[in-house]
């Protein structure tokens, strides 16, 4: 599911990780050891993000459990708009991290 | 070649191998997680050993539902991520 992410081409910079989850892999001179090590390390970023979803969006969402197998029209909604809040929470909080690491 | 000696289809091998098993390590732990969950919201009554019909459906229901609820979030994660790469590339980052 997530291959995609890591053939993303974009360099990360500035301060390590928290806003970016697409770059770290477009570098052709990098050693292969580092290299790998760095995909991997993004691999369990992304996996725990995704579970950490998983979590949080079934508790704020799936109020009525189990009436049915389907998600509800407001289960969907919600979820959508839980995954769309979460991404919008962690870029706040990486850009006020950013911005007290450099008043420092 | 790189300097270790071994050429890039080997390292692309390794790249494989340890995306493979991480995303078995995952899929257990997942699976786990859902047992628990399934457990935690449908099963309150010891009074038998068994599984009551009412148990089972719900079960049933919790498995399909909380893997449609993954399969939605994996959908609009991969949306949200590639918008979030998109941004970056804009950023020149």
């Amino acid at each position: 599911m997530f291959g995609g992410i890591l053939g993303g081409g974009s360099q990360k910079t500035g301060p390590a990780g928290p806003g970016g989850m697409g770059g770290g892999m477009g570098q052709p001179q990098m050693d292969p050891n580092a290299q790998l090590a760095a995909a991997e390390q993004e691999m369990e970023m992304v996996t725990d993000m995704f579970a950490r979803l998983g979590d949080l969006c079934y508790r704020k969402c799936l109020i009525q459990r189990y009436s049915d197998e389907e998600l509800t029209k407001a289960e969907s909604v919600c979820t959508d708009r839980c995954v769309s809040k979460y991404f919008q929470v962690n870029r706040e909080v990486s850009e006020k991290l950013a911005k007290l690491s450099q008043t420092n | 070649m790189y300097n270790n000696g071994y050429g890039a289809s080997y390292h692309e091998q390794r790249l494989q191998q340890m995306m493979e098993q991480k995303q078995l390590r995952d899929f257990m732990r997942m699976y786990s997680n859902l047992v628990s969950r399934c457990f935690d919201d449908c099963v309150s009554d010891f009074n038998s050993n068994t599984l009551s019909d009412k148990e089972l459906t719900c079960v049933n229901r919790c498995t399909l539902k909380n893997m449609k609820l993954n399969e939605r979030i994996g959908q609009r994660f991969a949306e949200e991520n590639a918008k979030l790469m998109e941004d970056q590339a804009k950023l020149g980052r």
